[in-house]
């Protein structure tokens, strides 16, 4: 008779699976979107009570997860919580504007390749340019002696390698991954942004863009490209953009712009404005966001007033 | 593993009534969802085929018998015929044979069997008609079940059970399975949606809609496809029951039009300039999102809420003001008691509640001490005794002038230090080869004061004379003990100011700390003072030295403020002990004819105390006496009277405690007054002990002292003042605070306002500055002494 005080093992065990490098090189999926067409976006915010601000976002699943079990590529699923604009304290020196403190963190299982405890160096490089977007984006002189923390979690996010191929494949810009996660983390964190109702000059979004050599020897632009699609790529470009003013406050762009002999206009001008269409796509996304945020609120006021 | 197969087991050992109800439903639930569509539409084909193989021959051959062979050679149709063939050809009754122990979809395949048209109509709804015909323990071999045990060893394929159809599902991934069927149901509708809209049709709806197509049905039913279909002869045996669709899959259709609603806003997302597609751009959240935001209420936004949940409920704050609930009830009784009752219960509550608050004070956690008080009128008490004049004096001067000595021999003269005691210290000091010290140490008693041969703290000696009992305040000379000097001047009523005669050291005392202390004991507000000229005898009594230092003084005093009436010149001799009670019998000092020291102390001096004010009197010390009173304090009552049995509060702590005893000159008494030298007794809990420090004020908890932290003062400048960092005297209070604001320099004649707002104040102008402290303390009205850098910078008192 087994011990009932203690938790005991099932009767009859599973086996352990192990994962062997797949022989066929890498897996990769057959883009079935348009060139111009995002993955879908689910967004969410208000999902921490407790925090002043808070928001969730997650890109779709590429496929459906029960078709290969051993091979489901990663999508995007970050969340996001601003805590503040609360005084600095008082040992601190006085600033006029608002202090601006970004914490990325990847889960330890957002990866295939598990992340440490620490902070490592892409998780600080990632929050580099996150802030670098929203320190433009934030109306900071309104809110003098003042400071939020603006902390990002990334629960699951696309490995820079792909699955199964053991090394980078040639000809891939690497950090394709950490690309669309600073994109989602400048929309997620836009959203909750806006949820925390701190002042800002415009609803910025993130937005990833990908110059994609065809089978013909022709460029094209991909929009939010993503790892498992793209084994093949020359440069990527992620932007954070405000569309109401037309600026853009965060460029970061990887790769060679291939040169073309045919004549076909491939700048990193026309790569910057896939870009800025991808920050467009999701900023409608966002929009319609604010939209059900306000009616909620004001539908929420209704209700308040009218038990009053 | 899976109880039910267990159970079932045990069943059928107890030929349970309701076995085969119980075996149906699992049968019909395992058809449901262990076969895919594909299987379905595999077995169907499959069976055409065993038919056609089997030929005419074979006809009674049910399609459920084929399909049940089939589903046993996973599809071979040449085994599977084999099989039937060599089952149908002994004997046809073997059909009937039944095996409800199987597991899985066998299981159910075999009660369809079962339910074939031969025994269909017989079919039993008890055990006991089950087995009307059989003979009694002795079952016919086809009709015996037969029990079979799982195998221990588990599956192959993960413990959560995987939706692809193989072996039997667990009922989670069973529920899994409704729950995915349902969402291709919902695609495919949404695809429908995106057609009549017109919007382009993108790749993905495309795709979602491929995986729509493979499913056949809208409702996944009890059904078997295959029975559905009209070319199979079996079509009629459905039972009727089993068409219904069941309860869990059913959507209400509210819930529907709700998700149809949600789509179609989703539609109407447009707007984007970017050329990308933007219709339905939007996803709906994934499995782990929507786990997330169930956590949430406000995750959902209102308008794609399904409006079939429940209303939101309406949760007011209760009003406090109003009633209670209770207080309404009994409202209502007491209101029925007063219809009999007179008035006077109304008032009742109003009773209990005032009773309840007086007996709440009472409350206290600590067991109060219980010390009686005699309530005497200690004015009158003082009144009635006949005594002598109390008086205190600070004997103040230069160091090494002699203070300590002449005192000592005053206190040996006046017999108030025995013989012995005096002979003990003589020796102890030519021991230490400080003979000259012995009458300094009655006074000296630290063994740090002996061994470096100064004063360091003040040091009180008693001592009475005919009509005066005098109290000494002996006070260190050295300038790095003045703020101990300070103390015990603020307690004296006169001063006795020694200079040392000797050659060159009246002149160095007078640019020390003769002049300082001077200054300090008037602006003290110590009005007589006696000037004893001492060590005479080093100058061989010359009468020019003491008419020298006597005019000197005179003027230095004057200028300070002391009236000429009121400063007295003794020459004396402390370690010969010339005029101190008794004349000098050396024929040099015949000159002097004045009175000698002691009786210059005790001419008749009327001390007026405030008696008759609010208690006040600065610590001078804080001691642990004895046992029975663990906690003492000393001091001298400046203002007030007090007796045992008094409650007293502490400031700045604001600490109350009772009189336990009080002692009088080192004698038990019941009360004192203000000017008397007190020990007090003081009951307190031993948490309060180290709150209660040296200058706290012991105040009458009516008129408490109140702490502050900033005052105003008019100030005699010895230095030059600004806004600086400085200490605070007030007696034994020392605070460290600072000169916050330089008020007005003022007139000396008439207090006018001469400066406004000066830059500095010069020495020897009088001022009014703002002083602020570091912290708190109970300062009244009174002198003050600033001091800064180990010097006295001003003095004077609060405004």
């Amino acid at each position: 008779m087994a011990d009932k005080r203690r938790i005991n093992g099932p009767a009859s065990g599973t086996a352990i699976p192990i994962f062997t490098p797949s022989k066929s090189g890498a897996h990769t999926l057959q883009r079935t979107r348009k060139p111009n067409q995002l993955r879908k976006i689910y967004l969410q915010p208000g999902v921490v009570p407790t925090a002043s601000g808070s928001a969730y976002l997650e890109l779709e699943s590429l496929c459906h997860p029960s078709s290969l079990l051993n091979a489901v590529p990663s999508s995007l699923k970050l969340s996001c919580v601003i805590h503040g604009p609360k005084p600095l304290p008082r040992n601190a020196n006085f600033s006029s504007n608002l202090q601006l403190t970004i914490n990325v963190k990847f889960a330890p299982f957002a990866t295939r390749q598990r992340r440490g405890y620490i902070r490592d160096v892409t998780e600080r490089d990632i929050g580099t340019h996150v802030e670098t977007a929203l320190c433009g984006v934030i109306v900071r002189d309104r809110w003098p002696k003042s400071a939020i923390d603006i902390i990002i979690t990334i629960l699951e996010a696309e490995d820079d390698v792909q699955w199964g191929s053991g090394t980078q494949q040639q000809n891939t810009v690497g950090g394709l991954g950490n690309m669309n996660v600073v994109s989602g983390c400048i929309t997620v964190a836009s959203a909750a942004l806006m949820d925390a109702k701190i002042d800002c000059l415009d609803l910025i979004t993130g937005g990833v863009a990908a110059v994609v050599p065809k089978d013909d020897g022709k460029f094209v632009h991909h929009l939010d490209p993503s790892v498992i699609e793209e084994p093949f790529l020359n440069s990527a470009c992620v932007v954070g953009y405000m569309p109401a003013r037309d600026e853009v406050t965060l460029v970061w762009t990887r790769g060679n712009i291939p040169s073309y002999s045919d004549g076909q206009t491939c700048r990193f001008d026309s790569l910057l404005d896939s870009a800025v269409n991808a920050a467009k796509g999701a900023h409608v996304i966002l929009r319609q966001v604010a939209t059900e945020l306000a009616q909620a609120e004001s539908t929420k006021l209704i209700i308040d007033e009218s038990k009053t | 593993m899976s109880k039910h197969r267990i159970k079932s087991v045990a069943l059928e050992d107890d030929y349970a009534d309701d076995y085969y109800e119980d075996d149906e439903d699992q049968s019909g639930y395992v058809e449901e969802d262990g076969m895919t569509a594909e299987d379905q539409e595999r077995l169907r084909v499959a069976t055409v085929q065993a038919r056609n193989t089997l030929g005419q021959g074979f006809t009674s051959i049910t399609d459920k018998e084929i399909q049940d062979a089939l589903w046993h050679y996973y599809y071979d149709i040449s085994k599977s015929v084999s099989y039937l063939k060599n089952k149908h050809t002994p004997s046809q009754s073997k059909q009937d044979k039944t095996r409800p122990a199987k597991t899985g979809s066998q299981l159910a395949v075999h009660h369809q069997a079962v339910k074939e048209p031969n025994i269909h109509h017989l079919l039993p709804s008890t055990a006991k008609d089950f087995f009307w015909d059989s003979p009694w323990l002795n079952i016919p071999f086809h009709r015996q079940a037969e029990i079979r045990i799982e195998p221990v060893f588990p599956r192959l394929g993960l413990l959560g059970g995987s939706s692809t159809g193989e072996g039997k599902m667990s009922k989670i991934a069973a529920l899994a399975a409704k729950r995915r069927l349902k969402e291709k149901e919902n695609e495919k509708q949404r695809g429908a949606a995106t057609h009549t809209s017109g919007l382009p049709e993108d790749t993905a709806s495309g795709l979602s809609k491929l995986r729509i197509a493979t499913s056949h049905t809208l409702y996944p039913h009890k059904e078997h496809p295959l029975r559905s279909r009209h070319d199979l002869q079996s079509a009629s045996r459905i039972d009727q029951t089993q068409e219904t669709p069941p309860k869990g899959d059913a959507l209400p259709p509210s819930r529907q039009q709700g998700k149809d609603k949600r789509t179609e806003d989703n539609h109407q997302l447009n707007g984007s300039q970017s050329g990308a597609n933007v219709a339905d751009m939007r996803a709906k959240p994934s499995m782990f999102a929507r786990t997330l935001m169930i956590s949430c209420d406000t995750a959902l936004p209102l308008s794609s809420r399904p409006p079939t949940l429940l209303p939101e409920p309406v949760i007011s704050s209760f009003d406090f003001l109003k009633p209670s609930p209770d207080d309404i009830v009994l409202k209502a009784q007491n209101f029925k008691g007063s219809k009999t009752s007179t008035s006077s219960k109304q008032q009742k509550p109003a009773k209990a509640k005032e009773s309840i608050t007086n007996s709440m004070e009472n409350l206290s956690v600590v067991e109060p001490e219980t010390i009686k008080s005699k309530n005497l009128d200690v004015l009158a008490e003082y009144k009635k005794v006949e005594r002598k004049n109390a008086a205190n004096f600070v004997v103040i001067g230069h160091v090494d002038s002699g203070k300590s000595t002449l005192m000592g021999r005053l206190l040996f003269d006046l017999k108030a230090i025995d013989e012995r005691t005096m002979q003990n210290y003589k020796e102890e000091a030519e021991k230490m080869g400080r003979g000259s010290f012995a009458f300094a140490w009655v006074l000296d008693q630290g063994t740090e004061e002996r061994a470096r041969g100064v004063t360091i703290d003040i040091a009180t000696h008693k001592f009475q004379t005919e009509r005066t009992s005098f109290t000494i305040l002996d006070a260190p000379g050295h300038r790095d003990f003045v703020p101990n000097m300070i103390g015990g001047a603020s307690q004296a009523d006169f001063a006795v100011l020694v200079i040392d005669a000797s050659p060159s050291a009246f002149e160095a005392g007078l640019r020390g700390q003769t002049k300082e202390h001077a200054l300090l004991v008037r602006s003290m507000g110590l009005a007589k003072i006696v000037v004893a000229v001492n060590k005479m005898d080093r100058t061989d009594w010359s009468k020019e030295r003491f008419q020298d230092i006597k005019q000197q003084m005179l003027a230095f005093l004057t200028t300070a403020g002391f009236k000429s009436e009121n400063i007295s010149f003794v020459p004396c001799s402390g370690l010969q002990g010339d005029n101190i009670l008794t004349r000098s019998r050396a024929p040099q000092a015949a000159w002097y004819n004045g009175p000698t020291l002691v009786e210059e102390l005790d001419t008749p001096e009327p001390v007026n105390h405030a008696l008759e004010k609010p208690l006040r009197m600065t610590l001078d010390d804080t001691f642990h006496d004895s046992v029975q009173n663990p906690f003492s304090v000393s001091g001298r009552i400046e203002a007030g009277s007090l007796q045992v049995g008094d409650q007293i509060v502490v400031m700045p702590s604001g600490i109350k405690a009772f009189i336990r005893s009080i002692r009088v000159d080192d004698e038990p008494s019941d009360w004192a007054v203000a000017g008397q030298n007190v020990i007090l007794s003081l009951s307190i809990t031993e948490a309060d002990f180290d709150q209660i420090n040296i200058g706290n004020m012991l105040c009458n908890p009516a008129f408490p002292v109140e702490n502050v932290s900033s005052f105003t003062a008019k100030v005699l400048a010895f230095d030059h003042l600004m806004p600086m960092p400085l200490d605070v005297h007030k007696g034994r209070l020392h605070i460290p605070g600072r000169i916050s604001r330089l008020a007005a320099v003022l007139n000396k004649v008439d207090d006018s306002v001469v400066k406004k707002k000066p830059q500095v104040v010069h020495p020897g102008s009088i001022a009014r500055i703002v002083v602020e402290l570091d912290e708190p303390a109970p300062i009244e009205a009174g002198r003050i002494i600033l001091r800064a850098n180990g010097e006295t910078v001003a003095a004077g008192h609060l405004e």
